[in-house]
């Protein structure tokens, strides 16, 4: 009871203190009063650290079984293991609003820290934004979607997890892909700031890109953990289902994929200022248009989140942040020329501008399958599309990225002449051998013969790159300019994905058999035996357990059924995981006649999905350690409180 | 011709390639939402849909020959209109009556939805009811 009051306290002062930030912070920005610029930043401190007081009180809450908060009845039971009632704090809707607001507490303060080198206005716009933001979100968390809501009586024992839920993986994928999320907000709150202030240099980029890369490497990482758990805990069998939560996660990664790398043309030539504005701003508004078609359920997904009163106040929040953007752009298009001369067609800066085109493309496709429910439910019947309309449209975009990917980093910046072009031959030799060499294999299929020789092209060229450093000074340039080596290593992580996703996708093979104990099945070149089926009895459920010999090994695909929760069963898949292929079995169910039926798969390369994204992190991480001014980048964690400036 | 010309034109092509990929694979590739009573009043034959409602308590699992997967029969209603469906394969894992899915698949003349395809919403808590204050 006393943590309730407690929780609803601290945030109703964190409301209070973030609002007055935001009316301060515009005013002061607004006069240039250097004093109250310095409180305006401080009331955001105080905010973000009242948020973490309210998530204190939750996370107690949540440990000590206090089942007067519904929060806690909710999401809990007595009998959910201690790590797994800790995650429930992100686990439903309130509490990961909180955790949202927690992430954009803490990363907003560490990034308004040293924002007075950027000057006084600009800095105290940022904060303004940056609490204009959180506002919304406390808001949010004290009229519509408090965690601390109290039951009128206690229950003796909550209402548990969602066996599915009851996951390592819960421990990790909400977390990174909802930090991902909020952490989004920083780099808006700069660009909009810079916009306010009518700076178009690109101080703000410089200040934001960890920020930028930290949202992004939380976003990779949160997109892979999602597959990895479709993969392995959901269990039917792929990882990818055009969804759409999974496609809202995956827009602002590419929207932020494309100005990490248009923010270099304007950092090194002072070009394409006013498109990056435009897609930092796009990649927040996607964000928060994302969060709004994921938790109001206003079109069909699997997996929404229970439909609750906070949808309008999403799409308010929606509306408000497009109407501020477009006006801030309408308003400061005119100041936004860029300088320095235009460069050639055939230059780095043409490979950027092209890939950030493809790259925006990509988010059209996705944006329109995604809303496609609701469109065409507005003029008539309501239509949705599968994973072949992304295929057809977002597939020939994603081959031509590819073939820029190998491109792309051999041309210089401004032209490309004779020399430079000549570069461009290992690739491509690469890119012929590949094609040639899956011809004679038997390949026919035209996507899969473009896929793999320009991924395998797009890694030669990184390959050349480093070792045209090596041969230079062998360790040395690589160290000194790791950013730009370090991007390449998540070049190269990117390409061994697209070897995964490509296999598993084109090579894909399904059976579905019924099998009595010692029949056997063959499947691409692999020999299954079902050996028989046992019950077993565990602490919350029971499992029925299929033996599968498969080589020296035996696989124990089961189904659980969880007698307390309804008799809610749950697939366990077992996996055998090769680097060529996962073999990957699935128990569909005992029949009366003692036979049980399966449906097998076997994914080709899928291993290299998981592998690959740790080299993509290890780029982003291992290119910007030490940077100037950059403090080691916190990547996978958010960053600490910082201490009042 | 200048930069901002050129630049504008190849994003022109850009887009141009971009909506006519979107409007050819959404054309072909788009099925229709229904809910069970929509499909009933308008039946569609010749192609795929999907369509939703909630499963009833006549789950029936016929026995299955060997080589298929598992079979199970069901109604799916809404608010006015029941319909049958056929189903081949394994069932998502929290599948049980009183559920919303969605199945995909085909209406055959029989009347009878054969579906390729049964998704579940899968709720973000257990229970479908829950404490409130």
């Amino acid at each position: 009871m006393i943590l309730a009051y407690l929780g609803s306290g601290a945030l109703l002062a964190a409301l209070i203190m973030a609002g007055f930030a935001a009316l301060l912070s515009f005013w002061a920005g607004w006069v240039e009063n250097l004093v109250m610029i310095q409180v305006g930043r401080r009331a955001f401190y105080a905010a973000a650290a009242l948020v973490v007081c309210a998530s204190v009180v939750l996370e107690a809450g949540l440990l000590t079984h206090d089942f007067s908060l519904a929060y806690v009845a909710n999401h809990t039971d007595l009998a959910t293991p201690m790590p797994l009632v800790a995650a429930a704090f992100y686990g439903g809707q309130e509490g990961s609003l909180l955790y949202w607001t927690l992430v954009l507490g803490l990363l907003g303060s560490a990034s308004l820290v040293a924002s007075a080198s950027l000057g006084p206005r600009l800095a105290a716009y940022a904060a303004a934004v940056l609490a204009s933001i959180a506002t919304f979100f406390l808001v949010v968390l004290v009229l519509v979607a408090s965690p601390f809501d109290l039951l009128f009586v206690t229950p003796p024992d909550g209402l548990g997890l969602n066996p599915v839920l009851r996951d390592g993986g819960m421990l990790i994928h909400p977390p990174v892909v909802l930090a991902g999320f909020a952490s989004f907000a920083i780099p808006f709150s700069f660009a909009a700031a810079a916009l306010l202030a009518n700076r178009a240099d690109a101080g703000w980029i410089a200040h934001t890109r960890r920020y930028a890369l930290v949202a992004w490497s939380l976003q990779s990482a949160g997109l892979l953990l999602g597959m990895w758990w479709a993969y392995h805990v959901l269990g039917w069998g792929g990882y990818w289902g055009w969804d759409p939560v999974e496609n809202v996660a995956l827009m602002p990664w590419l929207a932020t994929t494309a100005y990490l790398h248009s923010s270099q043309v304007q950092e090194r030539r002072g070009r394409l200022r006013a498109w990056n504005f435009g897609l930092v701003i796009l990649a927040f508004l996607l964000v928060v248009f994302g969060t709004f078609i994921v938790r109001s359920g206003v079109v069909p997904s699997v997996h929404t989140f229970a439909i609750s009163a906070i949808g309008p106040w999403f799409f308010a929040f929606l509306g408000m942040c497009l109407v501020f953007a477009l006006v801030l752009l309408g308003l400061r298009a005119g100041g936004l020329k860029s300088a320095g001369r235009p460069a050639a067609a055939v230059s780095r800066e043409g490979a950027f501008v092209l890939q950030n085109m493809l790259l925006i493309g990509a988010v059209a496709v996705v944006l329109w399958g995604t809303v496609l429910p609701l469109v065409s439910g507005l003029f008539g019947q309501e239509r949705v599309v599968g994973e072949s309309y992304y295929d057809r449209a977002a597939g020939p975009l994603f081959v031509l990225i590819l073939g820029l990917m190998a491109a792309g980093p051999l041309l210089p910046w401004r032209r490309a002449g004779r020399t430079s072009l000549r570069a461009l031959r290992w690739p491509l030799v690469a890119a012929a051998v590949m094609a040639a060499f899956m011809m004679v294999a038997g390949v026919r299929s035209l996507p899969a013969l473009l896929a793999i020789p320009l991924a395998l092209a797009a890694a030669v060229t990184c390959v050349v790159e480093f070792g045209r450093a090596i041969a230079k000074g062998r360790l040395a340039p690589i160290i000194s300019r790791r950013r730009r080596y370090g991007a390449y290593l998540a070049h190269i992580g990117l390409v061994v994905v697209v070897v995964g996703v490509a296999a598993s996708h084109f090579w894909q093979q399904e059976k579905d058999v019924t099998l009595t104990p010692g029949q056997q099945v063959s499947i691409g070149g692999y020999q299954l035996t079902y050996a028989g089926m046992e019950q077993r009895q565990l602490a919350d459920h029971s499992e029925l357990v299929a033996a599968m010999r498969f080589g020296d090994r035996t696989l124990e695909p089961a189904r659980a059924t969880y007698a307390g929760l309804g008799g809610q069963s749950l697939t366990h898949v077992a996996i055998s995981t090769t680097a060529t292929a996962d073999v990957y079995v699935i128990f569909a169910g005992a029949n009366s006649d003692g036979s049980a039926s399966f449906r097998i798969l076997v994914n080709p390369m899928v291993s290299w999905i998981w592998a690959g994204g740790i080299v993509i992190i290890l780029g982003v991480v291992l290119g910007n350690v030490g940077q100037r001014r950059a403090a080691p980048v916190p990547v996978l964690t958010p960053a600490p409180l910082a201490a009042p400036s | 011709m200048s930069a901002v010309l050129k630049w504008g034109a190849v994003m022109v092509v850009v887009a141009g390639c971009v909506g006519y990929l979107i409007y050819s694979a959404s054309g072909g590739a788009s099925e229709y939402y229904l809910t069970v009573s929509e499909l009933r009043s308008h039946p569609v034959y010749d192609q795929d849909v999907r369509v939703a409602g909630v499963v009833q308590g006549d789950v029936l699992h016929p026995s299955t020959p060997a080589g298929f997967g598992p079979l199970t029969q069901f109604s799916e209603k809404d608010s006015t209109a029941t319909i049958q469906v056929v189903y081949r394969g394994p069932l998502p894992d929290i599948f049980q009556p009183g559920l919303t899915v969605v199945a995909e698949g085909r209406l055959g003349a029989d009347g009878v939805f054969r579906a390729r395809q049964v998704l579940v919403k899968c709720p973000s808590r257990f229970s479908t009811t829950q404490y409130t204050s």
